[in-house]
């Protein structure tokens, strides 16, 4: 469980964050959503710990996160930021070998090994295994990231914009991982997402923020209302039903707007 | 996966290498100088001047080491294969700091006394630069550490600002202090501050050591800050220990034996060419040995061709070709 009470944060004198307060309920994929400069990534790197709250606390199972270890911590969140270039040249299974460093220090044992072999094989990495990570595309890339993080082998997963650079099929191959992850492994998905519309259809919980603050938070299908939306985003939106997901559309071409009810 | 065969035989060849550089050098030292001087090398002359040939090589392998570590170090924390501690003008700071300290000795009796001691100089120097590399590089670096062009611009800055910040303290000084400051300043490989080797070799083990230690940590630095710290390694303060150690290696290296610019990019990449690994864990002995091969190999050289160019000239002639090669490579020009 992972709670966090009253945050604040802000660069220079501008404030990202103002007294937010939210629980994150686990085995959930939970979307942080809103405009740019809303505060989604600062929010997921004050509850990772990656950047300390200015005032307020996150407790992460009961324990003041500040007050933890970093090597404490990373048994615990896994965070994958939206894929930078490496300096360095490796192999996939070098790569996720990483993922198991706060539980090994670098020595890896039998039972580490075992591990990446698993994160290998649930992410379908291991006729790639041996490939250098400049010589994948970019799915295959994400993909290996994501193998690295389940090495890792903590309950909570965070991810920043991971759909970022990546295809349309792509980006859906990601969000189905992510909600196997949350359906089979048992995983707490927390993801920072730009389009809406992704986190209509693969988010359990959306966060919805705007100018540090949290506006609304609750089940998917209840955020995803165009009163709702219009006060997160600052524009107006039409929502229709596809089978049992909503879906909202934001262009505004003069055909595609609702006419009023012609009478 | 590493083959632990294969780096290990490439260890024992790099080794065998500096043993025959080594040998060339005493060679060069002892015999070609002997006929070159015309004087009959009997066994006491021979003897004195292997002696003095020992404490040079050994001085060349510290400050070889010591190079090669904080290279490879200093790389991995601004994530960059291009630059170094020397090309960001650590070893100019350290010339200003001895020109300050001789200008100040002047007027206060005390600072005198520090100052002629070899030892005292050495840790009022390393002290002051210390702490002003860590100001400087510990606010650039956090700053905008992946550009590298802001960075070199950075350094070439500083050096020349130092640098003429130096010339101006030289002119106020007097002729006696001048002697005296260049007494200090003027080292290079073939004339080293051999009164502090007593202290610079058990520091270079100490940092090599402390280096070497942190290498996983170093290899998971590799992966971005992002990563490292999702990993669970606490970057900032591993980036600011770092450049404490990298700062004080530095220090006793320059003032050892002298600038020595592009030796850590030349040891540090041929290394890296050599071993094909990211792990710190080998790359810092595989640095450390190319970078003393280099060093006694083109000093063993250039006594033999009867110092046709200082040592530095051949380094920094290859090691600034490597460079330029480097930088097209990565930025693709």
């Amino acid at each position: 469980m992972i709670e966090i009470r009253e945050v604040s944060q802000a660069y220079g004198v501008q404030d990202v964050l103002r007294q937010v307060s939210v629980s994150i309920k686990e085995k959930r994929i939970t979307a942080l959503v809103g405009a740019n400069g809303a505060g989604k990534t600062t929010l997921l790197n004050v509850a990772a710990n990656l950047i300390p709250a200015k005032s307020g606390q996150v407790f992460l199972d009961g324990k003041n996160i500040s007050q933890m270890e970093n090597i404490e911590i990373a048994k615990k969140i896994a965070v994958l930021k939206q894929t930078q270039h490496l300096s360095m040249r490796i192999t996939v299974e070098e790569l996720v070998a990483f993922g198991r460093y706060p539980h090994s220090k670098g020595r890896l044992k039998a039972w580490d090994q075992e591990k990446i072999s698993q994160a290998i094989a649930y992410m379908d990495l291991q006729k790639i295994q041996d490939k250098f990570i400049d010589e994948l595309s970019g799915g295959q890339r994400q993909r290996a990231y994501i193998a690295m993080i389940l090495a890792q082998d903590t309950p909570y997963i965070f991810l920043d914009e991971p759909l970022n650079n990546l295809d349309i099929k792509y980006s859906v191959e990601m969000m189905t991982i992510l909600q196997k992850l949350v359906r089979e492994l048992d995983k707490t998905v927390i993801i920072v997402l730009h389009d809406i519309n992704f986190a209509a259809a693969f988010a359990d919980e959306i966060v919805a923020m705007r100018d540090g603050r949290i506006i609304r938070q609750g089940e998917a299908p209840s955020i995803i209302n165009p009163d709702i939306l219009r006060e997160v985003f600052d524009h107006d939106f039409h929502i229709v039903r596809v089978g049992t997901r909503k879906v909202c559309v934001y262009f505004q071409p003069q055909d595609m707007i609702p006419q009023a009810d012609p009478g | 996966m590493v083959n632990k065969k294969q780096v290990r035989r490439k260890f024992i060849l790099l080794a065998v290498l500096i043993l025959f550089s080594s040998g060339l050098y005493i060679y060069a030292r002892v015999f070609a100088k002997a006929w070159d001087s015309g004087l009959a090398l009997t066994y006491p002359v021979a003897l004195r001047i292997l002696g003095r040939s020992g404490a040079s090589l050994l001085g060349m392998a510290v400050s070889a080491t010591l190079i090669a570590v904080v290279s490879l170090a200093f790389q991995t924390i601004t994530e960059n294969r291009v630059l170094t501690p020397s090309m960001l003008g650590f070893d100019s700071v350290f010339l200003a700091t001895q020109s300050l300290l001789v200008y100040f000795a002047a007027s206060v009796g005390f600072m005198a006394r520090v100052f002629a001691n070899p030892y005292g100089n050495f840790f009022v120097t390393t002290g002051i630069m210390l702490i002003i590399s860590m100001l400087m590089y510990g606010l650039m670096l956090r700053k905008d550490k992946n550009h590298i062009i802001f960075l070199l611009l950075f350094g070439l800055i500083l050096s020349s600002i130092v640098q003429s910040f130096t010339n101006y303290i030289e002119v106020l000084l007097d002729p006696q202090q001048f002697q005296q400051l260049k007494a200090v300043t003027t080292v290079s490989v073939t004339n080293m501050n051999e009164r502090i080797i007593l202290l610079a070799a058990p520091a270079m083990v100490l940092l090599t050591l402390l280096f070497v230690r942190r290498s996983r940590e170093f290899d998971v630095m590799l992966l971005g800050e992002n990563n490292a710290k999702s990993l669970g390694v606490p970057y900032t303060r591993q980036v600011n220990q770092t450049l404490f150690l990298i700062a004080f290696g530095m220090a006793v290296t320059t003032a050892l034996i002298g600038p020595l610019t592009f030796l850590g990019l030349l040891a540090v990449n041929i290394a890296r060419e050599l071993f094909k690994t990211y792990r710190h864990a080998i790359l810092f002995w595989g640095s450390i040995l190319t970078s003393i091969l280099f060093l006694v190999l083109g000093q063993g050289i250039v006594e033999l061709l009867r110092y046709a160019a200082p040592v530095t000239v051949l380094i920094d002639l290859a090691g600034g070709a490597y460079m330029i090669i480097l930088i097209m490579k990565e930025h693709k020009l």
